[in-house]
């Protein structure tokens, strides 16, 4: 057992220290739209090194190195707070990679790895959040294309970006997940249309509404119907990368900040509170290098993720909430930064799946609770 | 002891429900949260239906009074009607004219209604007094916790009428008998609320709230919006007495953090938009959990009171 990171993987880790340093005044790990063409300048300097493709195959364009690497990379700019990794470079890279026609990756892959092309998730629907086997959104077949109609919500980022990364039926109601297909369909093509849903933390999520677009067959990423085992398989290839740990580091520590610059340090029932946050820090921290082991070793590391985004993300809102109890009605100026810390965190234990979810998984996969017997 | 309305107090609540039908709930609390105004007209119907005026009218009291509160954050309503209609008449005698703000001396935070009032009640220690608010008198401050918020410069309030000596006291007592009550019909809005998304939103096959786990929670947060309910309209009855003032808003301060948590929870990414009506409670309750120094500042106003 060792719990230090090699020589080499410490060295990037200064590596990608210093080269934030140029984007110390890029605030957008959280409200990411409203600073997205900066966002999109991070992630292009990111390309041109190679950090987008870190974990890529070599002969797909990538540098072929360990899932450390990624870690390391999105821990760092998690805690830099300036901005959350893109999808793009992540589940559809790495699905293209697997699943993509030659034609495919010789159109996608490139402009991805440079960060130039960028992805929106749209998987849930009004009626399909936590149960996507549920999907109805609807792709028929007619000759060469696709025509796609249906509702897509709460999809993040969408207003910016270039594609969405779209789950959509293609087979029978009743088939549940048997038959689900993924698409690549451009944002701005006709019959697409992209409307804000504004949320509490001042962001936004987004509604599209999809009438009648067509897709050329080639825009369908995998075998017709077979969107299920493909989604399954790329959630795992974000799941050391998706909840940096350092990014609740970084929670406590602007909670501590804002402690000190308000002569708050010396009280004892606000250090007594700051003490039982770092050992939650702590917790969070180990269960992100749980999920890394068990992903390095091979392993699926469903269990670890999902224990993983449990703790994660109760520990966000922990922090968030006593944030705003050690403030007091100072925190409910929306211009207060602890505010926006809290207002966020509201999300954290419903975005990309709820704790629900995700409890479920380990009462029936660890603890061997399926079933009604 | 009888934990049923008497027919007086029904038909005070039916009255009072009518009115709120026509003059608030959550469509209109979004309508003017959004432009961060003030319900003058719920204000002027409350007023002139005399409803303001039940903590000292004849045969009522503070707690015909807190049944008024309670409705009214239930239906969402964007007024000062509980500072005006019961931690007025405690501390003055009489209900407050106009939009009233409640004010800790020297604080720079944002205040509810600090823009829009008329006057401040104002804690100083152990004396309160009540400062007439020309126009101008606060600064708005954009705020997303339901209620238009207002912050105060520094020595902003030191004029105005000293209440005298204990006046202090029957504030902040008034104060928490208030919070206490808002909490619990603010609670209970966010529970109904999210009791009737998961009776309708189905995901695998059922309603959300058919399973097991979900029911639980659920059936907890009820419990602690019902124990809030009956701890404030104990103290209210007891016309706000220090110890059960206190407790009554420990006790859904307490309650209201979990009560947030537990209804954003299980109305999911709806629920986070400002599309659903949900945030119209959910957000009051983090900004009335914080006033008065929280659940530990009523805490210890408690353990003062009883044990000093």
């Amino acid at each position: 057992m060792n719990f230090a990171f090699s020589e080499e993987e410490e060295a990037f880790r200064a590596e990608v220290v210093a080269f934030l340093e140029d984007w110390r005044d890029l605030d957008a790990f959280f409200g990411q739209g409203h600073h997205w063409p900066r966002v999109k300048q991070l992630f292009q300097a990111m390309g041109a090194r190679g950090w987008l493709s870190l974990g890529w195959p070599e002969s797909e364009g990538g540098l072929g190195k360990p899932l450390t690497w990624e870690y390391i990379l999105w821990d760092e700019v998690g805690y830099a707070r300036a901005a959350r990794n893109p999808l793009a470079s992540g589940i559809v890279a790495k699905t293209l990679v697997r699943y993509g026609s030659e034609d495919q990756k010789r159109r996608w892959l490139g402009p991805i790895r440079s960060g130039e092309l960028h992805f929106s998730l749209g998987y849930s629907e009004p009626e399909a959040g936590s149960d996507l086997a549920s999907a109805r959104c609807r792709a028929e077949r007619h000759g060469d294309v696709y025509r796609i109609t249906g509702e897509k919500c709460w999809q993040s980022y969408a207003q910016d970006m270039d594609l969405l990364w779209l789950l959509a039926r293609t087979g029978t109601q009743e088939s549940r997940g048997a038959g689900l297909s993924l698409f690549v369909v451009p944002l701005d093509a006709p019959g697409v249309t992209v409307g804000p849903l504004p949320t509490l933390d001042g962001d936004q999520l987004n509604e599209i509404h999809l009438d009648g677009a067509e897709v050329p067959v080639d825009a369908r990423v995998g075998p017709e119907d077979g969107a299920w085992k493909i989604m399954a398989e790329a959630l795992a290839d974000e799941r050391h990368i998706q909840f940096p740990p350092k990014r609740v580091r970084r929670d406590l520590e602007d909670l501590v900040d804002w402690v000190r610059e308000n002569g708050r340090g010396a009280d004892p029932a606000v250090r007594s509170t700051l003490g039982d946050l770092a050992v939650q820090v702590e917790e969070a921290e180990v269960q992100g290098l749980i999920v890394l082991d068990a992903l390095r070793k091979g392993r699926p590391g469903i269990v670890e993720a999902a224990a993983n985004k449990v703790v994660h993300t109760v520990v966000c809102q922990n922090v968030a909430r006593a944030a705003l109890e050690i403030a007091g009605p100072a925190a409910l100026a929306d211009d207060c930064g602890l505010n926006t810390l809290w207002r966020q965190s509201i999300w954290e234990t419903i975005g990309g799946g709820t704790s629900e979810i995700m409890r479920g998984v380990v009462a029936k996969q660890a603890l061997g609770l399926s079933g009604r017997r | 002891m009888d934990f049923e309305l008497d027919d007086a107090q029904r038909a005070i609540v039916e009255a009072v429900d009518v009115l709120l039908e026509r003059h608030a709930g959550p469509a209109r609390a979004i309508e003017l949260g959004a432009k961060g105004e003030y319900d003058g007209a719920l204000h002027g119907a409350l007023r002139e239906s005399g409803f303001l005026e039940l903590a000292c009218g004849e045969g009522t009291g503070p707690l015909e009074a807190a049944l008024l509160v309670e409705c009214a954050a239930r239906a969402g309503a964007l007024c000062s009607v509980a500072a005006s209609a019961l931690v007025a008449p405690l501390v003055l005698g009489r209900p407050g004219d106009g939009p009233l703000a409640l004010v800790e001396s020297g604080s720079t935070a944002p205040i509810r209604y600090a823009a829009h009032a008329h006057a401040a009640l104002v804690l100083d220690g152990d004396r309160a007094r009540l400062v007439p608010l020309p126009d101008g008198s606060a600064t708005p401050v954009a705020s997303t916790f339901g209620y238009p918020m207002g912050r105060f410069e520094v020595g902003a309030l030191s004029e105005g009428d000293d209440l005298g000596a204990g006046s202090g006291d029957r504030l902040r007592d008034a104060w928490r008998l208030a919070l206490a009550v808002e909490l619990a019909g603010s609670m209970a809005g966010a529970l109904e609320t999210t009791l009737t998304y998961v009776k309708e939103r189905r995901q695998f096959g059922r309603a959300i709230g058919s399973f097991q786990g979900v029911q639980h929670r659920l059936a907890r947060c009820h419990i602690q919006v019902q124990g809030s309910r009956w701890l404030a309209l104990e103290a209210a009855h007891g016309g706000g007495a220090t110890e059960a003032s206190a407790a009554g808003a420990a006790y859904a301060a307490e309650a209201a953090g979990r009560v947030f948590a537990e209804t954003h929870q299980f109305s999911g990414a709806m629920g986070f938009t400002r599309e659903h009506d949900l945030h119209v409670w959910s957000m009051r309750l983090q900004a009335l959990r914080l006033e008065l120094d929280g659940a530990a500042g009523h805490e210890r106003a408690l353990a003062e009171a009883r044990w000093a």
